[in-house]
C-alpha cells in the first residue's frame, strides 16, 4: 500500500514537473505558434523575481505574484519590441527568441552572479510506511491542475479567449470582425510569459537559483506540448504529461532515473511518429469520425 | 572514531628553498639565454626575452552548470599570479616528505566552525587539550619571499578563457591556448570530461598540464600533472568511517558521467574490503533536476547510509528535495561541499549529517589556512566560497613557478623533468608531497562533517595519504611514458574480495 501511494505520489510530481515546466509554453507556441527558446530564461526570470522577493521579507505567495506579473510585463516589452516583428515567420521567430535567452541567461550572470542564494522549500514532510512525501510538491500538483483548469476556462469561456482564439486562426478575419488583433495577440504572449514566470517563482524552492537555470526546463517544456499536439492545447499537455509521466514513473523507479528519462524520450519519439499531431489529434480523430457516421 | 590528532612531518623546506633561490642571478642569465634562444626559433615574437611574460594558460567554466566551482578556481588563480609577480612564493622544495610528527597533547574533540561569512569564527574550540597522541608540527607562515618579482625575470600572465560547461568549446579553447597563445603551462578541467576532452590535444602537443580537481583517479599521462586529491584518498577513508559509524550497508547516487560512474566503481569495489555491501546505485544524468523517483528508491532500499556524488546545478537540487521529502539519512560524499558549497547555498539542514574526505575546505582551523582565506577575501571581497579545487589550483600555480625556477627556463620539458624531482610544496591545507612516478599528489585530509545548522567540524584527520594506487598497478611515467586512464576493472585486486 505504502508503495502503491509512493508511485502515485511519483507519478504525480513527474507529470507536475512537465506541466509546470511547460505552462508558459503552452500559451506561446501551442496558442500562438512562435518557438519560444527564450521560455526557460523567461522562468529563470521568475525564479530571480520571487527569490529577490522573499529576501527582501515579502512573504512566498505574494513572491510568487510578483513574479508572474513582472515577468508578464516582462513579456509585453519584449513583444513589442521584438518578437511582434515576427508573426507568421516561425524560423525568424526561432532565432530571435534563441538570442533572447542568451542574452537573458548571460545578463543574469553579469548582473547577479554565478548563482543566488535558494527559498528554503515551504511546507515538511508527511511519511507513511517507509516512505515520505513532500508537503510542497503534494501543493504543487494540485496547483497544476487549478491552472490549468484556469488557463481552459480563459481560453474557452471568455470573451477574451474567445478572440484569442479567432485572431490565432485567422488573424485577417479577426480583423474584419473588428477583433484588435495585435492586442490580442501582445495580451497572449504576456499571459504566456506571466505563466512562466509563475512556474519558474512556484519551482524556485526545488532548484538551485542561477543563471542557466531555466535550460533544464526547455526540453521537458517542448517535448509535453509537441507531444501534446495543437488540436486542443491544455487537453494534449494534459494527455502528454499523463502519458509520459506514467511511462517514465515506473520505469525509474525500478531501473534508476536514467532509464527513466530514456523511457520518457522513447515514448515521446513513438508518439511523434505514429500521432504526428500529437496526443490531441486521438481526439480529433475519433470527433472526425463519429461526425462521418453521422452524416 | 575519535582523533588521534594527526601527525605529520615538518618537512624542513628551508634548505630547498635556499637552494632553488640562491644562484638565482646565474639561473637567471641562463634562461634568459634560453629563452632568446627560443625566440630566435620563433620569429613571429619578436619583443625582448626579458619583457616576454610567462604565460599561465587556465580554462575554467565561468558560466554555464558548472560556474559555481570554475569562479572561485580562476580567482585563485590570479591571486597565485599576483602573489608570483609581487615577489612571493610558498614555502617548499624538491625533497620528500619527512618523518612522523612527535608526541603531544591534543584537543578532546574536533573544534567547531561557524557557516556564515567568510570570517570562519570557532564556535567550540574543542576543550583544552588533553589527550596524548602523535601531533602535527605545522609551519604556520608558508607565504615567503621568492627572491624576485614575477618568474625568472619575467612576469606571469594568466591567460584564461570561459568554457561555459561546454565540452566541444573546450576543446576549441585547449587548442588556441597551445597553438596560437602558445602558453607555458595549461592549467585546466572541472568535469572529468572536460579533461578528457583535452588531453589528448595536450599530449599530442606535449603541452605541460595541471589538472587541479579531486577526481576519480587513474590518469597515467607523462604531460599530466593531477594535483587534487583522488578516490583512494577520499573514497576509502569516508567509507571506513561511514561503516563504521553507520553501518554496512550503502547506496551510490552519481552523477552520470566519467567521474560518477568510476567514483561510484571504487565505492563498490572497496566495500568487500571493509565488509560492506552497495545495496542500490542510482545514476541520474546531469540535465536532471527532479528528484521523487530517485528519493522513492533510496527509502525503499533501506540503506544506513548514502554516497552521494552529484554535480552540477541542475544536480544539488537534490538535497533541499530529499530533506523537504523527509529522507533523512546519513550522508558521504568526496565533493559535496568542499566544491559547491552546498552547506552555504542550501538552508539547513539539507546538508545534516554530511561526511566529507577533503583535501581542503575554507574552514580549515590551521593558521596557515585562516591566513590564505584572508589573502583570498582581501582580493575577492564578495566572494561566496573558497573550495577544494580553487586551494588545488593556487598552490599548483604556486609550485609551477618554483619548479620552473630551479629549472632556469620555462621550457616545458625541462620543468617537467624538474617537478618530475619530487615536492613538497607549504599549502594552504598542509603539506603536499608531488608524487614523481604518478604525477599525482599527497595530501592532507580531513573528515568534514556538517551539523544540523550546516557547520563544519573536522573530526577525524590522516596528515598525509599516498596516491597509491597507480603505483600498485606499476606505473611509473619518470620512466615509463604513458597517457591512459586506470579504472577499478584494470586493478585485478578488487577481484579478490568479490
Amino acid at each position: 500500500m505504502p508503495e502503491a501511494v509512493s508511485l502515485l505520489y511519483q507519478f504525480g510530481t513527474n507529470a507536475a514537473f512537465l506541466l509546470l515546466s511547460a505552462l508558459g509554453l503552452i500559451v506561446i507556441l501551442g496558442m500562438m505558434n512562435i518557438i519560444n527558446l527564450a521560455h526557460g530564461e523567461f522562468m529563470m526570470l521568475g525564479a530571480y523575481a520571487a527569490t529577490a522577493s522573499v529576501q527582501r521579507g515579502v512573504p512566498f505567495p505574494l513572491a510568487v505574484l510578483i513574479a508572474a506579473v513582472a515577468v508578464g510585463l516582462f513579456g509585453v516589452v519584449i513583444e513589442r519590441l521584438i518578437v511582434r516583428r515576427f508573426y507568421g515567420r516561425e524560423l525568424g521567430a526561432l532565432v530571435v527568441t534563441w538570442g533572447i535567452s542568451l542574452i537573458l541567461g548571460q545578463g543574469a550572470l553579469l548582473l547577479f552572479g554565478p548563482f543566488m542564494p535558494p527559498i528554503a522549500i515551504p511546507g515538511g514532510a508527511v511519511a507513511l510506511g517507509d516512505y515520505s512525501f513532500s508537503v510542497y510538491w503534494l501543493f504543487l500538483i494540485v496547483l497544476c491542475g487549478v491552472l490549468l483548469a484556469a488557463l481552459a476556462f480563459v481560453y474557452r469561456a471568455t470573451r477574451f479567449g474567445l478572440q484569442a482564439r479567432a485572431a490565432m486562426q485567422n488573424a485577417r478575419m479577426a480583423r474584419a470582425l473588428g477583433i484588435r488583433v495585435d492586442r490580442i495577440y501582445m495580451a497572449t504572449f504576456a499571459l504566456g510569459a506571466a505563466l512562466a514566470g509563475l512556474s519558474g517563482a512556484l519551482l524556485a524552492p526545488t532548484t538551485s537559483i542561477a543563471p542557466f537555470m531555466g535550460q533544464q526546463f526547455v526540453a521537458p517544456a517542448f517535448i509535453t506540448v509537441v507531444v501534446g499536439g495543437g488540436a486542443s492545447v491544455i487537453g494534449g499537455a494534459l494527455g502528454s504529461s499523463g502519458l509520459l509521466s506514467l511511462v517514465q514513473t515506473p520505469v525509474a523507479f525500478l531501473f534508476g532515473t536514467f532509464s527513466g528519462t530514456l523511457a520518457l524520450l522513447l515514448t515521446a519519439l513513438v508518439v511523434i511518429r505514429l500521432l504526428p499531431g500529437g496526443v490531441s489529434s486521438i481526439g480529433r480523430y475519433f470527433t472526425r469520425r463519429s461526425l462521418a457516421a453521422a452524416r | 572514531m575519535d582523533t588521534p590528532t594527526p601527525s605529520k612531518d615538518a618537512a624542513a623546506p628551508d634548505a630547498a628553498e635556499a637552494a632553488a633561490t640562491g644562484p638565482r642571478r646565474r639561473d637567471v642569465l641562463v634562461a634568459g639565454l634560453a629563452t632568446a634562444g627560443a625566440v630566435l626559433a620563433r620569429p613571429a615574437i619578436v619583443r625582448a626575452a626579458s619583457e616576454t611574460p610567462v604565460k599561465v594558460g587556465f580554462i575554467e567554466d565561468e558560466s554555464g552548470n558548472l560556474s559555481i566551482y570554475g569562479v572561485q578556481k580562476l580567482h585563485a588563480a590570479q591571486l597565485a599570479v599576483q602573489e608570483i609577480n609581487d615577489g612571493y612564493t610558498l614555502a617548499g622544495g624538491p625533497v620528500g616528505m619527512g618523518g612522523l610528527g612527535s608526541d603531544g597533547m591534543y584537543a578532546p574533540k574536533a573544534p567547531l566552525l561557524t557557516a556564515s561569512g567568510s570570517k570562519l569564527d570557532v564556535i567550540d574550540a574543542g576543550g583544552t587539550p588533553s589527550q596524548k597522541g602523535i601531533v602535527v608540527s605545522d609551519d604556520q607562515e608558508i607565504l615567503v619571499k621568492s627572491g624576485e618579482k614575477g618568474l625568472l625575470g619575467r612576469p606571469v600572465n594568466l591567460v584564461s578563457a570561459d568554457g561555459q560547461s561546454n565540452n566541444t568549446l573546450w576543446q576549441q579553447l585547449a587548442r588556441r591556448m597551445i597553438q596560437q597563445d602558445q602558453v607555458d603551462v595549461l592549467v585546466a578541467g572541472f568535469a572529468s570530461a572536460e579533461r578528457e576532452a583535452i588531453r589528448p590535444i595536450v599530449d599530442q602537443r606535449k603541452q605541460l598540464y595541471f589538472y587541479t580537481n579531486q577526481y576519480e583517479g587513474g590518469v597515467a599521462d607523462s604531460h599530466t600533472f593531477c594535483t587534487g586529491a583522488v578516490c583512494e584518498q577520499q573514497v576509502i577513508p569516508v567509507m571506513q568511517y561511514m561503516v563504521e559509524k553507520f553501518g554496512p550497508k550503502i547506496f551510490t547516487i552519481a552523477a552520470n558521467y566519467n567521474f560518477g560512474q568510476l567514483t561510484a566503481s571504487w565505492v563498490r569495489s572497496f566495500a568487500p574490503v571493509l565488509k560492506a555491501k552497495v545495496i542500490g546505485e542510482e545514476f541520474p544524468p546531469l540535465e536532471v533536476s527532479e528528484f521523487s523517483s530517485v528519493i522513492a528508491r533510496v527509502q525503499q532500499a533501506k540503506p544506513d547510509w548514502v554516497m552521494t556524488l552529484l554535480v552540477g546545478q541542475n544536480q544539488s537540487n537534490y538535497y533541499p528535495q530529499a530533506a523537504a521529502a523527509g529522507l533523512h539519512l546519513p550522508m558521504a560524499s568526496t565533493i559535496n561541499m568542499a566544491q559547491g558549497y552546498e552547506h552555504k547555498r542550501f538552508k539547513p539542514p539539507s546538508l545534516a549529517n554530511m561526511h566529507n574526505a577533503v583535501n581542503y575546505m575554507q574552514e580549515i582551523p590551521t593558521k596557515r589556512n585562516q591566513d590564505f582565506v584572508q589573502r583570498f577575501y582581501k582580493m575577492f571581497p564578495n566572494d561566496p566560497y573558497l573550495g577544494q579545487m580553487a586551494q588545488n589550483t593556487y598552490f599548483s600555480i604556486h609550485l609551477y613557478a618554483k619548479a620552473a625556477r630551479l629549472a632556469g627556463t620555462t621550457d616545458q620539458e625541462k620543468v617537467r623533468r624538474t617537478l618530475e624531482a619530487g615536492w613538497t610544496i607549504e599549502a594552504p591545507e598542509g603539506s603536499v608531497f608531488l608524487e614523481p612516478a604518478t604525477h599525482h599528489a599527497t595530501h592532507y585530509i580531513r573528515l568534514a562533517v556538517a551539523n544540523a545548522k550546516h557547520e563544519i567540524s573536522f573530526v577525524r584527520e590522516w596528515p598525509s595519504i599516498e596516491p597509491w594506487w597507480l603505483q600498485r598497478l606499476g606505473v611509473n611515467l619518470a620512466r615509463t611514458p604513458e597517457k591512459k586512464q586506470y579504472t577499478p576493472d584494470d586493478d585485478p585486486f578488487f577481484k579478490m574480495f568479490k
